[in-house]
């Protein structure tokens, strides 16, 4: 296959050949991270520069080992976390990195189209590590990578996700990349943080988790950010727990050997029980493993290596 | 003295719409002609000249003359913000674009809520010597929605409206206290209908296209409780109302309640609401970042049938000039607004006039002579008499939109690198020529 991006921003520029294409190349790449020399030469001398503006150590130390491995230089640029508009606009960050002629810049912002608005000013690739409530696209395929190893494909599949929907952009590059692979996609959560709107994603949506879980072959959890309650969108950790909270019990409903999925970090006791997460059915440590192999083979496709000479 | 010859004259004041002859003289129209030419002898009587060569005489064939446009909604950021715009800059904007009459809202820094602040204004207008700006003075001290302005006071300073435009003015009391004591004016009270809690940090309008960008949305009710609430009070009050940007399709419909309940209301809608919708909305175009924000296909159907309906009463273009910095940024964190003055007009002509959605009367009425009725200002007419505040509009005129060509300090407009059709190519203000060619002259 012909690889075409210089970018990615979205998972829905991507085709579903070309999906399958990076968890194809990815695959190679999880066996090298079993090795005892992790470490190629492929990437040496290109630099990748990691803008997080948004507290991540896990996507940010992802993207760096995955990076490191590939035998590319990679920056930390520290960023200030507290406040986007301090300092320096995101328009000077993007010409600073222009002049230091990094080859790959991974950006994480809390504004929706960071990612895209840095893809206009620069001429390295983008990768959008996560934008506002907008897109997460590596998490998407590191989902990905992880429903087809352990379920062995992933059209015709039903995803259950479950949780804050709004405000996830986890869910919305999903949801896109899911539909493209064939799964059946199931969206639950409480109707202030799954409202009518979600509908355009075309999929189901409900408020009623126990009725949906019958049949799923994978229930992904989202992370519920607390402050919500604050801003009235749930009532309480209490509530929000008996409706949506994921449990061995709840699970067992599926009647399937279902995995549980998260993106993580994880909320124990509040969206997923302890000793669910723990569990031989919860992928949460693996997707960080794959996490790391999906976005090698990713940064090697940006950055113009060829299909087949990955390990040779 | 001058005679324009041979246009399309347009006058909703006085049903006119035909070909057609105006003579100015000084600063004010003579003489207006509709179906039969004026002879070279009677134009010398009428004008008192011994010859035709005393007589600018200008060849309006295949052209428009209409009154001045009236925008009862600009933003000229001075004093305080002049890296936007510029009360000078603003009102040569003005009359490039057809306005010879502009209210400038109060929410510069400091806030126009003195009588010396109100004074600035209407005099840094007068030297600027293009369109005739009128104060727009703030309801509320500093704009802080708790006490009222001065506002008898402000209006002999040369305040014609009242309104804390920029934000709504979240204390109902306050409103209510407002819309009772400008009474004592007779200036309307410009109501900028926006709930806070409601449209909280929102960046468009809430629906399937800001959860598809991940844009956190501001609901349409953040604008018509708002507008429900403040047809009630002027209702109850007798205050006079004018609610400017309506977006949503319930404002459209409390309005039209309010009227057959025989509130006093005025309603406006801002040109760019009838051209775009949310669906244009795309993450890396700030210049369509507005509010209130693109509204729904449904609400914008829904406010032109309000225009045409007599629903809505004015157009205007709440021109909000914004640096190319602070428009370069991710789209939630540009600021809100359209610059409008300069483009605003070809656009509507474009897009509705020459699509048979809009009459070029309708839009004449809408733009000139009603915002000058409602807020008692001079011209918005072509009648014998009125000051000469005129606009030769050329229909076939075609005209890229660039920075360069440009009079307002700031270039946010979603036009931008487009051709218009439908300008201006000469403007007068009290019989002064200010636009020859496109151009502004001086």
């Amino acid at each position: 296959m012909e690889w075409r991006h210089r970018n990615l921003l979205d998972i829905d520029e991507l085709t579903a050949p070309e999906i399958e294409f990076v968890l194809q190349t990815a695959l190679p790449m999880k066996d090298l991270l079993t090795r005892p020399i992790k470490k190629l030469p492929t990437l040496r001398g290109k630099s990748i520069a990691l803008m997080f503006y948004e507290n991540s150590t896990r996507t940010r130390t992802s993207f760096e080992t995955a990076g490191k491995i590939l035998g590319a230089d990679v920056t930390n640029f520290s960023v200030a976390q507290s406040s986007v508009n301090k300092g320096e606009s995101l328009y000077d960050t993007a010409k600073t990195l222009q002049a230091m002629n990094v080859d790959l810049v991974v950006i994480r912002h809390a504004s929706s189209g960071a990612a895209a608005f840095l893809a206009e000013q620069l001429k390295a690739g983008v990768i959008n590590g996560g934008d506002g409530a907008h897109a997460h696209p590596t998490q998407a395929l590191l989902d990905f990578f992880t429903l087809k190893e352990r379920l062995g494909g992933i059209a015709g599949k039903k995803i259950v996700i479950v949780g804050d929907i709004l405000h996830s952009r986890v869910a919305r590059s999903n949801v896109l990349g899911l539909k493209k692979l064939g799964a059946e996609v199931v969206l639950v959560g409480p109707p202030t943080l799954l409202p009518p709107e979600m509908g355009y994603l075309g999929v189901k949506t409900s408020y009623d988790l126990d009725r949906e879980l019958p049949g799923a072959d994978a229930v992904m959890g989202l992370r519920l950010q607390l402050e919500r309650q604050e801003r009235g969108l749930f009532p309480s950790v209490r509530e929000y727990h008996q409706l949506y909270g994921l449990t061995s019990e709840r699970l067992a409903k599926t009647g399937k050997d279902t995995i549980l999925l998260h993106p993580g970090p994880i909320n124990r006791g509040v969206e997923i029980s302890s000793e669910l997460a723990d569990s031989a059915c919860s992928m949460i440590e693996e997707q960080v493993t794959n996490g790391v192999a999906v976005r090698m083979a990713l940064i090697y496709l940006l950055m113009g290596g060829g299909p087949s000479r990955v390990l040779d | 003295m001058f005679w324009i010859k041979d246009a399309h004259l347009l006058d909703p004041a006085q049903g006119i719409s035909g070909r057609g002859s105006l003579l100015v003289r000084a600063d004010r129209i003579l003489k207006v002609t509709v179906g039969e030419e004026l002879t070279a002898a009677t134009v010398l009587t009428l004008l008192g000249c011994s010859t035709l060569e005393e007589v600018t005489q200008v060849d309006g064939a295949g052209k428009y003359l209409f009154p001045g446009l009236v925008d009862a909604h600009v933003h000229l950021r001075e004093p305080g913000q002049e890296e936007k715009e510029e009360i000078r800059s603003g009102a040569r904007a003005a009359v490039r674009g057809g306005f010879t009459s502009i209210l400038a809202m109060a929410n510069t820094q400091p806030v126009i809520d003195t009588r010396a602040l109100v004074e600035f204004v209407r005099l840094e207008g007068e030297r600027a010597g293009k369109a005739r700006v009128y104060p727009v003075a703030a309801v509320t001290k500093g704009m802080t929605g708790k006490e009222l302005t001065e506002m008898v006071e402000l209006k002999a300073g040369g305040a014609v409206a009242f309104s804390d435009d920029g934000k709504g003015i979240q204390n109902a009391e306050t409103f209510r206290l407002a819309l009772e004591y400008a009474k004592l004016t007779g200036c309307p009270v410009i109501s900028h209908c926006e709930e806070a809690k409601l449209a909280g940090a929102g960046a468009m309008r809430k629906g399937e296209h800001s959860a598809r960008l991940g844009l956190k949305g501001i609901p349409a009710s953040a604008e018509s409780v708002m507008v429900a609430r403040d047809a009630l009070l002027a209702g109850e009050t007798g205050g006079r109302l004018h609610i400017a940007h309506v977006s949503t399709k319930e404002s459209v419909q409390v309005i039209r309640m309010a009227k057959a309940a025989g509130v006093d209301l005025t309603a406006e809608v801002n040109p760019h609401h009838l051209l775009f919708t949310d669906e244009d909305v795309s993450l890396t175009n700030t210049s369509h970042k507005v509010n209130p924000p693109l509204p729904s296909r449904a609400d914008q159907e829904a406010l032109l049938e309000g225009l045409l309906d007599g629903t809505l009463d004015l157009l205007a273009t709440d021109h909000a000039p914004h640096t190319w910095e602070e428009k370069t940024k991710p789209f939630a964190e540009a600021p809100f607004g359209i610059n409008g003055l300069e483009t605003a007009l070809a656009a509507v002509w474009q897009e509705l006039v020459v699509k048979g959605k809009l009459t070029p009367e309708r839009l004449i009425e809408l733009w000139a002579v009603n915002p000058a009725r409602r807020f008692g200002l001079v011209g918005g007419t072509l009648a014998e008499g009125a000051p000469a505040d005129l606009v030769l509009f050329d229909p076939e005129w075609r005209e890229l939109v660039t920075a360069e060509t440009r009079e307002s300090k700031a270039h946010n407009t979603p036009f931008l690198g487009q051709e218009l059709q439908g300008f201006p190519v000469m403007v007068w203000v009290g019989g002064k020529l200010v636009v020859k060619d496109r151009k502004v002259v001086g």
